[in-house]
């Protein structure tokens, strides 16, 4: 009686899911509610954990839980940390959640709310989450190795200096192009940068307290540190009520590209004590509680979709990035589908502190399932707002126009009503000069944000400071990602110096310490220098960039996995990880093609440099400018021949694979597998993890 | 009755979440290496509240631990 009724509700789920879904697809005309895609993608998650991600546990991975894990096994109190499934799946999910699934949807949203959410939804459920669980369990097997590590031993030597490569790459590309989505979010905005500036010494301020006054009371500290940091939203309107004050924090996005540079690497030399882990404690609870927020809020308001499901510019046209809907939809979207950063923390601290391996399932799958949703919810604040307001903040000010009444002409044009009004009241209202020309998704998603937030407590009086409050919360946890990357980086570039010279590599010696946090910073701050001075506002050429590595990375994760699957004899399993792999090799090697050599100028790299030398050579570019014309095809040949060495990689590590596979399946290589030995487990079945002794 | 069994587990509801809480942010890992170092026969000396705080996230934030 009791599984009839079960199997009732999970049908009624699954009927719900698909109904919302279909009308998500298929409605036209009115305006569609957002609880259509809170009801949508929380019906498919339930489906997709119930049912695929079961399947996953029982027949391909077979989860054992009576062999004892790496946290069982060395529990030392420092790695490996036997952790309750619930808690660690709080550390798993702040290590995931950064600021990609919060950007890339709300620029994915130029095409519409429609393909965007699909591919949220259904990457998550059949990629995405599949790989977060599969390389989670896989370093549970093996000790807690990393990706790297796995590539290396499961695929080949080269497959593994491949995979470090490739989070090299991706770790460059991704601190400059956040970089650049705070420079454009604080550019002539002095409410904003004060208030980020004010979370260093607030952040110095916590640090010597946990250092020095009470160490490791990381609760209480945070909690008087993010008081300190909403006392600073509010204070940042006196700052830019008063002209000395606000003169003084207004700057322009190279003179804030400099500062974030410094800032970069003052948080890699600094102590980690001083201002990278008191500042990253700070972001944690921020993001989880603005997370959490704006969840309430959207159920709370349920606002409209005023965007159309599908727009004009799903034919390549895009004011905000160029490119067809296939592949750049995919591409732009990336962390809220898949990511293939996840493999470095599923494959990091993770499965140095799971207690079980069935706690893979909801710690693997689950957590990648929340992140999709936090993409959902940003597409949801993104599209909440007139589309004009969206093309007006997002566009860059060489397509639409750097003035409210061009920008509401061109826009206009296009088929979306914009008066030049709307724009400067929408300004005023949230405290800023202009929110014109601000591409890299943060403003905008910072006013579907405080419109959401303000609709739900203080109406209008308060939109400037929920506007603030989100824009400090994005831009806070951006740069937690940005100090604690360069750091990571410092040492990955320390490590491959050490190859050519051994003292490099060590890691307490200044002189090391100093060239490698230069090398780390010196090659992400090019990237976003070359953002800033870009025409076409940066993102247009960086977050493609940022997308393509990241979805390499993932191809890199989903290539062990799958060589892993093979040689655990799971061959009639392996479309699992197979289809998802062979849809990105497709996307990323699409995009890498149409990035490089598409001959429109806004979309291919060469056909832009080339169209600027044509322009010099017919004396259309000022004498004045030339210099920075030569410097801007630069940038657009590096550009692409980045793309093309990301392109090459994934060829050559599908190439190598591919001959590893069939060697194994033909018989002329004996598939070894590298786990470690089972270890049957001493703990009791209910042990839960929590507090030992006191459960 | 009932009022108190559901004023107990709502007690007992509170407690664990006080206590994942403090797992969460990081509060309770000077106790759980306490605990751990008492399990283990190891020789080497136990590191004090503030020694054991920088060496962990000296070690946390040498590997990727934030997410894009």
């Amino acid at each position: 009686m009791k599984g009839i009724l079960k199997f009732i509700v999970w049908v009624c789920v699954g009927i719900a899911g698909a109904g919302a879904l279909g009308a998500i697809a298929l409605h036209r005309g009115e305006p569609l509610n957002a609880t259509w895609f809170v009801v949508a993608a929380v019906c498919c998650y339930m489906v997709a954990y119930r049912l695929y991600s079961a399947f996953i546990a029982a027949r391909l991975l077979a989860l054992d839980d009576s062999r004892a894990t790496p946290a069982e096994i060395h529990d030392d109190g420092r790695d490996f940390v036997p952790t309750n499934k619930w808690v660690l799946f709080g550390h798993h999910f702040a290590a995931i959640a950064g600021p990609g699934p919060l950007v890339g949807p709300t620029l994915a949203a130029q095409f519409g709310y429609l393909p965007g959410t699909l591919w949220l939804i259904a990457g998550a459920a059949l990629a995405g989450c599949v790989q977060d669980f599969i390389i989670l369990f896989c370093s549970i097997r093996r000790d807690g190795k990393t990706l790297g590590q796995m590539a290396r031993e499961e695929v080949s030597a080269l497959g593994g200096f491949i995979a470090q490569i490739a989070v090299l790459a991706i770790m460059v590309i991704l601190l400059a192009v956040v970089a650049l989505v705070v420079v454009n979010a604080l550019k002539s905005s002095p409410w904003g940068t004060f208030t980020l500036a004010m979370t260093i010494p607030i952040a110095l301020l916590l640090g010597v307290y946990l250092r020095f006054i009470r160490p490791g009371r990381v609760l209480e500290a945070s909690l008087f540190g993010v008081a300190l940091v909403l006392f600073a939203v509010v204070a940042g309107q006196w700052v830019a009520e008063s002209p000395s004050w606000a003169r003084a924090f207004t700057l322009g996005g190279v003179s804030l590209a400099f500062v974030i540079i410094a800032y970069g690497f003052a948080a890699a030399v600094l102590p980690v004590w001083l201002l990278l882990a008191p500042r990253d404690y700070l972001s944690a609870f921020i993001k989880t509680g603005a997370i959490f927020s704006l969840a309430a809020g959207i159920l709370f308001v349920r606002p409209h979709m005023m965007m159309p499901p599908l727009t004009r510019f799903i034919d390549g046209s895009g004011p905000v990035f160029a490119g067809k809907v296939f592949p750049f939809c995919f591409i732009t979207i990336a962390c809220g589908a898949i990511s293939g950063f996840h493999s470095l923390i599923s494959s990091g601290t993770t499965p140095k502190m799971i207690l079980r391996e069935s706690h893979a399932r909801v710690i693997g799958y689950g957590a990648m399932l929340l992140e999709s949703f936090v993409g959902v919810m940003a597409m949801v604040a993104a599209c909440a707002m007139p589309p004009g307001v969206y093309f007006a903040i997002n566009s860059p000010a060489s397509i639409v126009g750097g003035t409210p009444a061009a920008a509401a002409a061109t826009i206009s044009s296009w088929g979306y009503q914009l008066d030049a009004q709307t724009m400067t009241q929408l300004a005023h209202s949230v405290g800023e000069q202009t929110l014109l020309n601000r591409a890299g998704g943060a403003p905008s998603l910072a006013v579907g944000m405080a419109q959401i937030f303000s609709s739900t407590i203080g109406g209008e009086r308060l939109l400037s400071i929920w506007y603030h409050f989100a824009i400090m919360f994005e831009a806070l946890f951006i740069l937690t990602v940005l100090d604690a990357g360069t750091r990571v980086g410092r040492f990955m570039v320390q490590e491959l110096g050490g190859r050519v010279w051994k003292p490099f590599a060590r890691t307490g010696w200044m002189p090391g310490i100093l060239l490698s946090s230069a090398i780390i910073v010196g090659m992400w701050g090019y990237f976003l220098y070359q953002g800033v001075v870009d025409p076409l506002g940066g993102i247009n050429s960086l977050w493609p960039l940022f997308g393509i590595s990241n979805q390499l990375l993932a191809a890199v994760a989903l290539v062990v996995a799958t060589t892993i699957l093979l040689k655990m004899k799971r061959l009639r399993w392996i479309w699992v990880t197979l289809v998802p792999m062979a849809m990105l090799v497709a996307v990323t090697m699409t995009a890498s093609y149409q990035k490089i050599f598409d001959g429109h100028p806004n979309l291919g790299f060469l056909s832009k440099a080339n169209s600027l030398a044509a322009q010099i050579a017919a004396g259309q570019i000022p004498a004045a400018k030339i210099a920075e014309t030569h410097r801007l095809i630069f940038n657009q040949r590096l550009d692409a021949v980045v793309t093309g060495v990301l392109a090459l990689m994934i060829l050559v590590l599908l190439v190598e694979a591919l001959f590893q596979w069939y060697a194994m399946l033909s018989g002329r290589r004996q598939a070894v597998l590298h786990e470690a030995p089972y270890v049957a487990t001493q703990w009791a079945a209910g042990f839960t993890g929590v507090a030992h002794g006191d459960d | 009755m009932r009022m108190q069994r559901a004023g107990k587990f709502a007690k007992r509801s509170l407690r664990r979440f006080w206590r994942g809480l403090r797992e969460w942010c990081g509060d309770a890992a000077y106790e759980r290496y306490l605990r751990a170092k008492g399990r283990q026969d190891s020789e080497s000396g136990t590191l004090n509240a503030e020694e054991f705080y920088v060496e962990q996230i000296n070690r946390r934030y040498s590997r990727p631990n934030r997410c894009c």
